[in-house]
């Protein structure tokens, strides 16, 4: 076992009751990392911060750039990245991709049937407020049929490792995930900047996401079309996501294009090109269901093709995601994963759900007003974090607050417990050290006709903030190339 | 017996500047059902554009003209010739007992299959205060108490133009108690729902030869999902079961699925746009 006598790590800080991604409980590098750890630990802290620096110059050099928005000067930012990458070994790999590709299938069997029979609200698995009552879900989708019943192609599955040292899911991202893009430059800058180090592993490759995703897309093709001709639809350069959406097209070889670039003539749709109209049959649309169509969704909406729904009504067209995909991605409909997996696939889920308590259900309510100081209490019916109460930070006399709410309202609430992200270590410019700093996983599934695709690694975002829990671009994280082990 | 009608259909639209780039989407064709039956349609517009017939996000039909040179004005004319069936009412009560009628009401069956017809809606929306404006009798049958909330809907209300538009709220219609049709559908719609009782708003054309309220332009109504019966229609603008002189043309949860004309215009300045439509009768 290596001990920690390595330059670059000598301040390393451990917090025990962070579950580490590299130290074991006895401060021991795991395995895996046990190689990485050695070949960084010949090198001084300067070399780390020189090359550092120049992955970064090459990001910007090849334009991957976000925006933020709000900002008093519009400023081009490069998503922090961090030379220092996750390691995944095959054992746990196994588990992350078979746990996405039956979480994504599960989905996909549920909005056929919420947008057929409706069998699992009939059998009372799932209660019907979840859907009559979600703004995601469409009328105009029910009883049509998506080229080959897919309705999630791409699915963004964000998971965490808990301090039990098991992975779980927090949120499933079914309209129009994000960041794939991100894992292929993080694999081409670390792979320039440290050949030496990646070539000592046996790392599944990244790269061939975009060919695997045209694969995939052309398996669900509109019914009578032999070589589909397939577009990336972008809201435009304005987008926070646009060099992703250029970036996507340009690797699967395919026309990007904005609304004002397509037309649709007797339901079918044209792109527009000097040599005059061309047809499309396939589009991976990376614009909001309410702007695709203004004559059937948002009237005001300039990003998309105004008849472009009949034209998908009617089967000449392929949309991914289906329109409506975002109603099974709502908070309220993550509680019911685990019995959406069951009802449908006859399986147990692989990967966790947090457990959620309903404290609609007497015994669960019980449950809650007996744990509430080691629980996150959050109302069913509110967005964007109000109104969600932490249990370990309330005072006593919020606590019996909290109780007097929970029991006068239970419907309102459920409750879960306070999970804990794994630490990794990351570089921090300010303190010129390596710290542990938060870490999430974004997984990107691709589901086509009878085939599926999980990407052989994924979005690792780091909470740049210590003991910050938002690892989101936009509050301030930053990224890591994640390797993926064909073998130890 | 059959009635045949003629509808006639105008708009004009004018425009302050050029208007370089326009999509229009009609829902103003009637359907094929088993009371009726479309036998001819034409269309034309006056700068002559090709128009398509398709159908929108809930399968009615529809009519997309997309002009591809800049115009002030656009004129369009639709004409479609239709075979009605005569009506005859089928008021006998249901052979259910009211508490069979209330289980199949209450079966959670019931509820998600016609989920759609039974959601609030911000057209069909009542505040808390009003959710007691009319209550059912429920020593009454469904379809009883669908005739009376049908009198109270066209009594609560009075028919009078101009007084709230194609965006009123069911707040502002219950406020000033005045309204057109769509208000009257509504306020009906919200009230059946709210009795668990599924009800669609449905558009359509009024045959006006019998003195009916309506307008000169398309009119509403509602349907109402009545057990062991099926879909029922009510006009509660002329207190009436529908009959011969309703001609449907589709329908939805409110107004906004069933908006006979939605446009996409990319103009400058102000814009006019008027109506006309003639529902012309002979009987066979």
């Amino acid at each position: 076992m290596t001990n920690i006598e390595n330059k670059i790590f000598s301040s390393y800080q451990k917090d025990a009751a962070l579950y580490d991604e590299i130290f074991d409980s006895e401060g021991q590098v795991k395995e895996v990392y046990q190689k990485l750890f050695s070949l960084y630990g010949e090198h001084s802290i300067e070399d780390y911060v020189n090359l550092n620096s120049k992955a970064k110059a090459s990001f910007f050099n090849q334009g991957i750039t976000f925006q933020v928005y709000g900002d008093k000067e519009t400023k081009e930012k490069i998503f922090p990245f961090d030379l220092f990458p996750r390691i995944i070994d095959p054992v746990e790999w196994d588990i992350i991709e078979k746990g996405s590709i039956q979480r994504s299938k599960a989905l996909n069997l549920f909005l056929w049937d919420i947008y057929h029979d409706k069998n699992i609200i009939k059998d009372g698995i799932v209660p019907m407020e979840l859907i009559s009552s979600s703004d995601n879900y469409l009328d105009q989708m029910k009883g049509l049929d998506p080229p080959e019943g897919i309705y999630n192609h791409i699915s963004g599955i964000d998971i965490i490792k808990h301090n039990d040292g098991k992975y779980y899911v927090l949120e499933d991202n079914i309209r129009c995930p994000s960041g794939v893009s991100y894992v292929i430059c993080n694999r081409t800058a670390l792979k320039r900047a440290l050949f030496g180090v990646f070539n000592h592993y046996q790392t599944y490759s990244v790269t061939n996401y975009a060919e695997n995703l045209l694969d995939l897309l052309e398996t669900v093709k509109p019914h009578g079309v032999d070589i589909p001709n397939t577009v990336v639809l972008t809201p435009g350069m304005y987008n926070s996501a646009f060099y992703e959406h250029s970036y996507l097209a340009k690797t699967m070889g395919v026309e990007l294009v904005e609304g004002r670039d397509l037309f649709v003539e007797n339901d079918f749709v044209y792109m527009k090109t000097i040599k005059g109209p061309e047809k499309v049959d396939i589009i991976y649309r990376r614009v909001d269901d309410q702007f695709i169509d203004p004559l059937e969704f948002n009237a005001d909406s300039v990003l998309g093709v105004p008849g472009l729904f009949s034209a998908y009504k009617k089967g000449n067209v392929t949309l991914a995601n289906a329109p409506g995909t975002g109603v099974a991605d709502d908070k309220a409909i993550y509680t019911y994963m685990p019995e959406i997996i069951k009802y449908y696939l006859k399986e147990e889920p692989i990967l966790n759900n947090v457990h959620t308590y309903h404290c609609s259900r007497p015994d669960e309510l019980k449950y809650v007003l007996d744990h509430v100081h080691e629980l996150v209490i959050k109302p069913v019916d509110e967005a964007g974090g109000y109104g969600i109460l932490i249990g370990n930070k309330l005072s006593k006399k919020e606590i019996e607050l909290a109780k007097e709410q929970l029991k006068a309202n239970p419907r309102k609430y459920v409750a879960q417990p306070i999970m804990s992200l794994s630490v990794h270590p990351t570089y921090i410019d300010e303190t010129e050290e390596f710290e542990q700093r938060h870490v999430d996983l974004r997984i990107f599934t691709v589901l086509g006709k009878d085939k599926e695709f999980v990407l052989k690694g994924g979005l690792t975002r780091v909470a740049l903030q210590k003991g910050n829990l938002i690892v989101n671009s936009s509050q301030g994280g930053g990224s890591k190339d994640t390797w993926v082990l064909k073998s130890i | 017996m059959y009635l045949e009608y003629t509808i006639n259909y105008c708009t004009n639209n004018t425009y302050e500047s050029l208007v370089k780039s326009a999509f229009w989407q009609f829902l103003i064709q009637p359907e094929t059902n088993e009371t009726q039956e479309l036998i001819a349609v034409e269309f034309k517009n006056s700068l002559n554009i090709p128009h398509e017939f398709s159908i929108n996000g809930y399968g009615f039909n529809s009519i997309r003209v997309t002009p591809k040179k800049a115009f002030k004005e656009i004129h369009f004319y639709a004409s479609f010739t239709l075979k009605k069936k005569e009506i005859a009412l089928d008021l006998i009560e249901s052979k259910l007992t009211i508490e069979r009628e209330m289980n199949i009401l209450n079966s959670l069956y019931f509820k998600v299959d016609f989920e759609s017809f039974l959601k609030t809606t911000s057209y069909t929306q009542l505040q808390n205060n009003d959710r007691n404006l009319y209550l059912f009798d429920w020593s009454l049958s469904v379809l009883k108490n669908l005739q009376n909330l049908n009198s109270w809907v066209f009594n609560y209300i009075k028919f009078k133009a101009n007084t709230t538009t194609v965006n009123s709220t069911l707040d502002e219609v219950i406020t000033i108690k005045h309204g057109v049709c769509q208000d009257f559908t509504h306020l009906f719609c919200a009230i059946a729902r709210l009795n668990k009782i599924p009800a669609r708003y449905v558009s359509g054309y009024l045959h006006q030869g019998n003195g009916y309220f309506g307008d000169s332009q398309m009119h509403a109504w509602a349907e109402t999902y009545v057990p062991s019966k099926g879909w029922v229609g009510f006009d509660p603008t002329n207190n009436l079961f529908t009959n011969s002189n309703h001609i449907k043309v589709c329908h939805g949860k409110d107004y906004k699925d069933c908006a006979p004309l939605k446009g996409v215009v990319f103009a400058l300045g102000k814009n006019k746009t008027s109506h006309t439509v003639q529902v012309l009768s002979q009987q066979q």
